[in-house]
């Protein structure tokens, strides 16, 4: 039996926006296992960032119930063990650091939460390390780079403690290098603190070390396996206007032309030995 | 650039006085103000100057800084100066003139209360150069907190965080008004050119889109603030404990000595 | 006559710290009529510090730019014209829209150049075309429009002024997929329809390379290359040592000639590798 630590049950989201009610996810079931890295991977409009405010309690689903830990987020009373447990970060860097020292920032979500003020400090300092901030903390957000900024949003979510971290396309808005921080910085997390993953984005590439990849569209799940399984229905992903990663497509097409290659290959070093095999 | 623009006046130069208990200073600044008004002559209040000036040279910020807050405030200082000088016509007459009439006791007078003046300058000067914005915040909202007793607890936490929030988006609402002024002036706006009523219209394309974006990012931030599990004052503890400190003590002594010895000088001289 | 030049360009900022630092220094380009350039390099590395000298939005500390021979802060020279004729879209330009209806934020740019009547609808409807946007999202407002088409608004906002250089800052900065082919589509269709000059800022080389004549590569303020698409690529390498992130593609050509399996030509678009990976397969059979 797998150990989930969120399920979510024929879930449906419906909401009414000028007068017109617009269902977003309809009966959706969905289950994410205890230290696991799922990457949920759908374009705009596909439902995916209101999944990721029902998986904390943010929002509450219209019909269907979700469970944290056996918790329910219809239940107002587990509102805030929901929330601790199920951190969530956001698109906007800047939109969600509430102090203008990166520490103060940090520790916000601890002193919510009343923890002692000695706890707190370890928790800041811990966190801060975990994503490489350390050295920054007594800078101001406004001075650093989006992928710091983005990083410092993922400390404060850590010094809560959480089980689990949503983050809803935290990479949008950031360059090339802010990017790589980022997906760094989660798959350390996910390996050495053993915390839950689920990235929501629309860069396929980001699922390349996840052990599983979903793909949604109009609020259904339309794949789900493993990122190597997923990527190789080339076809299907950019059907429903998805980016297949360049690796997976190329590999797709030599195959296509004769080549004996399989299109497993997802990283770039797995996509050229796949070639040079056939090659040489 | 907007990037270098620093908020409040804090200027860190790691003095005594930057490492005095936020709290301390707030309540010895209160102190201080209250006794140089308390002093009524020349030598209580000389002796409250010289123990202001040694707390300027211990903050060890440049002289120049002080003075830039003073030449804000000049227009102030002569208006007191010249009120108090025709408001006394006691001693001996220097110039009279229509119904102007300037008295030694009045030119006193004009000097004693301009110092008063440039005094309190000085010393909040001290205090807000050498306290960060949010130590500040933290203070004021620690220092009110016995209004908890008769339950405005959670106005003084909103108060606090709504500083707090403030001082953490002006750097972004400013950079973000320049990008706006750059893209409307790369589609041709002007801002300086036109008469008033032109340039108040050309102020449009900007603060619409400023106060939507600002909408947008208070409803994000809202968001995120309940993710990570606020819920207003209540329950909330702080990383940061300001504990007094044999610094903080020593402060409060002098002070002590400095404000008796001050009315010793008012009742004897 | 190029359209734009640069001379010695140097931008230094003050910001009233005793050294000033060097945002960008001696910077010398030529961009001719009809090409399409695209500007890469790391955030910092001076891409928007370069292109808001192009437009006039910033003033040299030293040298000069051109346009059409001209220099732009020559005497008697008028900024705002210009501005007209080199356009500026900025990143994320959705958060400069301000007017009730999509229809007069588009006009806004126009009316500032004088444009009334027939003439101001005509420019609003065609730059609406150019986008895609349909007709009746001109008299919605902006702000009840999608992402995607606010940034279109936006941008048609700047073609309505009919500029001779257009001047994209990140156009497909934070889009899915879709979004962005669209989005690039609309760059690439400002040169192939309306024979505008086009320079376009990106962090990505994939949308560099798909629609690019000539690549500048900015590293520290300064010009590390600038060359046709082709043989910027074919320093892949170079590109990969100052960090820049190059095509997976271009990539896995790299990694293949580390293991010894080498291509006459360097590689970046996906039908140039399966026809090179195919050939090469074929050669060795016979």
């Amino acid at each position: 039996m797998k150990d989930n630590i969120i399920c979510v049950k024929g879930v449906s989201y419906e909401y009414t926006d000028a007068d017109n009610k617009k269902q977003v996810l309809e009966n959706f079931n969905l289950e994410i296992e205890r230290g696991s890295f799922t990457v949920i991977i759908g374009h705009n409009g596909s439902g995916k960032s209101t999944l990721a405010k029902l998986l904390n309690g943010l929002y509450k689903p219209t019909k269907g119930d979700i469970t944290v830990d056996g918790l329910s987020t219809l239940d107002t009373k587990n509102e805030f063990e929901i929330r601790r447990r199920v951190g969530l970060v956001f698109q906007n860097p800047d939109n969600q650091i509430v102090a203008s020292v990166v520490e103060d920032d940090v520790a916000f979500g601890p002193e919510n939460l009343g923890v002692e003020p000695a706890e707190i400090r370890t928790r800041v300092d811990e966190a801060l390390k975990s994503v490489g901030m350390y050295d920054h903390r007594f800078e101001s957000p406004h001075q650093l780079s989006g992928g710091q900024k983005q990083r410092v949003a993922i400390a404060g979510i850590i010094a809560m403690s959480p089980e689990c971290i949503v983050l809803d396309e935290p990479t949008a808005m950031l360059d090339p290098k802010g990017r790589q921080e980022v997906m760094e910085t989660l798959l350390r997390l996910n390996k050495e603190l053993g915390i839950t993953v689920v990235l929501i984005t629309h860069f396929m590439e980001e699922a390349e070390n996840a052990n599983r990849a979903v793909v949604m569209n109009d609020g259904a799940i339309v794949l789900d396996d493993e990122p190597k399984k997923v990527f190789g229905e080339i076809v299907f992903l950019k059907k429903i206007g998805l980016a297949v990663p360049q690796t997976s497509e190329l590999l797709y097409r030599l195959k296509q032309a004769g080549l004996n290659v399989s299109t497993d290959g997802i990283s770039v070093e797995e996509c050229a030995a796949q070639i040079a095999a056939t090659l040489k | 650039m907007l990037d270098n623009i620093t908020f409040g006046q804090f200027i860190d130069t790691h003095s005594v006085l930057h490492r005095l208990d936020p709290r301390i200073k707030i309540i010895l600044l209160i102190a201080i103000i209250v006794f140089i008004f308390l002093a009524g002559n020349f030598i209580s209040l000389g002796l409250i100057a010289v123990f202001c000036i040694a707390l300027l040279i211990n903050s060890k910020i440049p002289l120049k800084m002080y003075l830039k807050n003073l030449k804000v405030i000049l227009p102030i200082v002569i208006f007191t100066a010249i009120i108090n000088t025709f408001y006394v016509s006691t001693g001996t007459v220097l110039l009279d003139w229509w119904i102007f009439k300037i008295t030694t006791d009045g030119i006193m007078r004009a000097v004693f209360m301009s110092s008063r003046v440039v005094l309190l300058i000085l010393i909040s000067s001290a205090l807000t150069y050498t306290t960060t914005p949010n130590d500040l915040t933290d203070a004021i909202e620690r220092l009110l907190s016995p209004l908890k007793l008769i339950g405005l607890g959670n106005l003084v936490h909103m108060l606090a965080m709504m500083i707090t929030i403030a001082l953490r988006f002006i750097p972004t609402l400013l950079e973000e008004t320049g990008k706006i002024m750059n893209a409307q002036k790369a589609r041709g706006a002007s801002f300086t050119e036109g008469k008033l009523t032109e340039k108040i219209r050309a102020l449009i394309p900007i603060l619409v889109p400023l106060l939507i974006s600002s909408i947008r990012r208070a409803y994000e931030l809202a968001e995120a603030m309940e993710c990570r599990c606020y819920n207003g004052g209540e329950g909330r503890t702080r990383m940061k404990q300001l504990r007094l400190r044999k610094n903080d003590f020593c402060a409060i002594s002098i002070c002590v000595l400095v404000c008796t010895a001050t009315i010793i000088l008012n009742i004897f001289f | 006559m190029s359209i734009l030049e640069v001379m010695d360009l140097s931008y230094s900022y003050s910001g009233g710290l005793p050294s000033p630092t060097a945002a960008i220094s001696n910077i010398n380009l030529k961009i001719e009529q009809g090409e399409i350039i695209g500007i890469i390099g790391h955030t910092g590395s001076g891409k928007s510090t370069l292109v808001q000298h192009l437009n006039g939005l910033l003033t040299p500390t030293s040298g000069k730019v051109l346009f059409e021979g001209q220099d732009i802060w020559e005497k008697g020279t008028k900024i705002k014209k210009i501005r007209e004729k080199v356009g500026l879209v900025f990143q994320y330009p959705e958060y400069q829209l301000f007017e009730e209806t999509a229809a007069q934020d588009i006009a806004f740019g126009p009316k500032n150049m004088g444009i009334t009547g027939d003439e101001l609808t005509g420019r609003v409807m065609s730059a609406a075309r150019a986008v895609g946007l349909r007709d009746e999202l001109l008299d919605a407002s902006p702000f009840d429009l999608s992402g995607g088409e606010k940034r279109r608004v936006a941008i048609a906002g700047v073609l309505a002024m009919n500029p001779k250089v257009l001047i994209f800052d990140e156009p497909t900065a934070g889009l899915d997929p879709i979004g962005r082919e669209n989005i690039l589509k609309i760059v690439k269709d400002c040169r192939d329809n309306n024979g505008a000059t086009v320079i376009m800022v990106s962090h990505s080389m994939d949308d560099i390379a798909l629609i690019a004549d000539r690549i500048l590569v900015m590293n520290k303020g300064s010009v590390f290359m600038f060359d046709t698409v082709h043989n910027v690529f074919s320093n892949s390498e170079k590109l990969m040592e100052i960090g820049l992130n190059v095509p997976n593609i271009t990539k896995v050509f790299v990694e293949l000639k580390k293991q010894g399996i080498t291509f006459p030509d360097s590689v970046y678009t996906m039908d140039d590798a399966v026809k090179a990976i195919l050939s090469y397969a074929n050669g060795r059979e016979k």
